[in-house]
């Protein structure tokens, strides 16, 4: 009876150690650190934060990651670079992304830097630890991957998974050319903040606009920060323009929306990195006076669409988790960034630089926001029109209240209205 | 016409900013650095009264203004009194102030474009073929109700009258029996509304965001700067020098140097005339 009993309590030890071991040899083992340089107070860098840490947190509730055998969980590391702030200098974000480096020590960096100034500045410091990074939001400059393709040796460690400015002006003018055709618009006036990617993607759209026969009649730059744009608008409206191209990524481009609704300029508003109006929460903070604004939220995933079978399933996961949708630029992208990694660092079976970036290189996975490659010269990730070719993009227009995706057309769910006042 | 439409509203957009500062300066002598703070401060207090308590709009602008009022009171009185007269100090305390409201609003998450403040009046009209929202127009009539009540008030309360004894001779008021760190108080106080006033007024053309308490306090200074410090009606003369100015150098130059405009106009103030186009302090040596 006695031997029985001590079977009986050997079993069940034996038992209750099992069903532990997996998940001690989970918690024992050394966490893999991503660090996060990003401007948390601001959409782009809230949602890239957001996105990490809720593929984080799916990715370590099956066990983390395998490195060469052994499962490892993935932690978080952020710093506020406060990089996309008037007036913060960009050695602000190189401190941040050092001391991540070797205070934090994070074995990646993910995310950011968030402005193009910043991440460009971080490149040799990333290059110097032998860091590697994939930008997953903000920066659009195409200068990030020119650098990489231009000193590949130097620049290897540096990826970005999202959109940059080429494709969306690319985007863009597929649009402008349906409007000429549907309703003769031919004058353009552009309006882009005072940062790095917003100036050169103005002069990028103005130099691609006159060759493509379009009247450009006035490019404005505003300051970061600015809280009135009616000289602007004024000169819009005077000069005729029937679309307005908005490049700006401060919360105050709200306030030129605001405006343009209250002049009720016949011309219409269509913004890239146009963060105010990427937000579900625009419409109640405008009072529905940006309805027909159109904006590039840059890969699919960040407004509702079924461009994958995973982009509704992590547009549901990521609005359960957070009690927001996916808010913009950042959010899909800083999500699908972590499952690359994981699995770049499966198939190098280690934690090793080097061979990372040559696992990275080899990325061909279906993601939230279609194929995801990496150009294995620069490092860029490959755009698409068809989710099933590559990273697709994402153009929605403000209509009646709802974020409706417009372009392209393999992921459309709607076409693009013009406001009332506008109407031939 | 745009030009002297908008003209106009810049530079009193830019008075409503500079008013409340150049109160405290004027009869306290002091430069609250925490004025775009303020300024910040009661755009969230009053969006918290209207969203999340649910109060009227008329009682939550009320109850900012007597908030904001009691807040700038308090910060003179727990701490500001103690650096009194060491101008370093002030400066460095009432920053310290200034950033520990907009860092600690931050911190609380007040953060994106979720933060607006609902127009007084929607819509928009024509003055001479150029489009002028309705708030806009009525930033321009409070702001000169302002500036007619603020005269009155100094000219013709005992506590204006005590305020302006105060701004122009300290030692004077004091052998007349006016209390200098009551005024100062008052000073703090009024100018404390004053920011409040300013962002009530202004906030509901755009969004109310941490950031701006920065823009507010460097446009404040320079309107302080040029016009003299310490003399309102000289804020209210640069107002119009600056205002006018950047929406000229929008017009002429480009939208990306209107900030220039306030930090060049400081560089200029400071190397032709220091003590400002109204200012007493330092005249003397400049003269000499």
């Amino acid at each position: 009876m006695k031997t029985a009993r001590i079977k009986m309590l050997v079993i069940f030890v034996a038992a209750v150690l099992m069903m532990l071991l997996p998940v001690q040899t989970v918690q024992a083992a050394k966490p893999i650190v991503l660090g996060l340089p990003l401007s948390t107070a601001f959409l782009y860098g809230w949602a890239a934060e957001r996105g990490v840490k809720l593929a984080v947190e799916e990715i370590n509730a099956k066990g983390g990651v395998d490195v060469g055998g052994e499962k490892r969980p993935l932690a978080v590391e952020v710093i506020d670079t406060r990089d996309l702030e008037p007036g913060v200098p960009v050695s602000d974000a190189l401190l941040a992304v050092e001391k991540l480096i070797l205070d934090k020590k994070a074995d990646f960096i993910l995310g950011g830097p968030v402005r193009s100034e910043a991440a460009l500045a971080a490149m040799s410091l990333l290059s110097k630890y032998k860091k590697v990074s994939i930008l997953t939001t903000g920066v659009l400059t195409p200068a990030y991957h020119a650098q990489v393709a231009k000193n590949y040796d130097k620049f290897k460690y540096c990826f970005r998974i999202h959109g940059e400015a080429q494709n969306l002006v690319g985007e863009m003018f597929a649009n402008f050319g349906e409007l000429k055709k549907k309703y003769g618009f031919n004058n353009l006036f552009i309006i882009a903040q005072d940062v790095s990617h917003a100036r050169g993607a103005a002069e990028v759209m103005e130099s691609v606009a006159k060759k493509k026969g379009w009247n450009v009649t006035g490019v404005e730059i505003y300051p970061t920060g600015a809280t009135d744009f009616s000289m602007g608008l004024l000169k819009a409206k005077k000069t005729k323009s029937e679309i307005i191209n908005i490049w700006m990524d401060m919360p105050e481009s709200a306030i030129l929306l605001k405006q343009w609704y209250e002049m009720k300029l016949p011309a219409l508003p269509f913004g890239s990195t146009l963060a105010a109006a990427e937000q579900p929460s625009f419409w109640k903070a405008t009072d529905g006076q940006g309805e027909y604004t159109l904006c590039n939220v840059v890969n699919a995933g960040n407004a509702p669409s079924e461009a994958t079978p995973w982009t509704m399933k992590f547009y549901n996961a990521y609005a359960k988790r957070w009690g927001v949708e996916p808010e913009g630029l950042g959010s899909s992208s800083s999500y699908m960034a972590v499952y690359v990694l994981r699995d770049a660092i499966e198939s190098a079976g280690s934690l090793d630089s080097d061979k990372v970036v040559t696992a990275l290189e080899k990325t061909d996975i279906m993601g939230v926001y279609g194929r995801l490659r990496f150009d294995p010269k620069s490092h860029q990730v490959i755009p698409a029109l068809d989710p099933k070719d590559g990273a697709v993009g994402s153009i929605l227009q403000w209509q009646n209240g709802k974020r409706v995706v417009v372009y392209p057309k393999s992921i459309a769910t709607g076409e693009i209205k013009l406001p009332p006042w506008m109407k031939k | 016409m745009d030009i002297l439409i908008y003209g106009t509203i810049n530079s009193v957009a830019l008075a409503l900013y500079a008013l409340g500062f150049a109160m405290v300066y004027g009869v306290s002598r002091l430069p609250n650095f925490a004025h775009g703070a303020l300024y910040v401060l009661s755009g969230f207090i009053t969006w918290t009264m209207l969203n999340s308590l649910g109060l009227p709009y008329i009682v939550s602008i009320v109850l900012t203004l007597i908030i904001t009022g009691i807040i700038g009171a308090m910060i003179y009185q727990f701490v500001l009194i103690r650096v009194r007269g060491m101008e370093i100090s002030e400066i460095i305390a009432s920053y310290a102030i200034g950033l520990a409201i907009l860092e600690g609003l931050r911190w609380g998450g007040f953060r994106g474009v979720n933060y607006t403040l609902p127009a007084f009046i929607a819509g928009s009209t024509n003055i001479a073929g150029i489009s002028v929202d309705y708030q806009r127009l009525l930033v321009v009539a409070i702001g000169a109700a302002v500036v007619a009540v603020l005269w009155l008030f100094t000219h013709y309360t005992r506590i204006g009258l005590a305020l302006r004894g105060m701004a122009q001779d300290e030692r004077a008021a004091m052998m007349l029996g006016i209390d200098s760190d009551l005024m100062a108080v008052v000073a703090m106080g009024f100018g404390s509304m004053l920011a409040a006033l300013a962002a009530i007024l202004l906030l509901p053309l755009g969004n109310v965001v941490v950031e701006a308490g920065y823009n507010v306090l460097i446009l404040a200074i320079a309107v302080c700067i040029v016009g003299g410090l310490g003399s309102w009606m000289g804020a209210v003369l640069a107002a119009f020098l600056i205002g006018f100015a950047q929406i000229l150098t929008v017009v002429y130059l480009g939208a990306q140097y209107q900030m220039v405009v306030a930090i060049f106009a400081i560089i200029l103030t400071l190397i032709l005339k220091p003590s400002g186009i109204f200012g007493q302090q330092k005249e003397l040596e400049e003269r000499v």
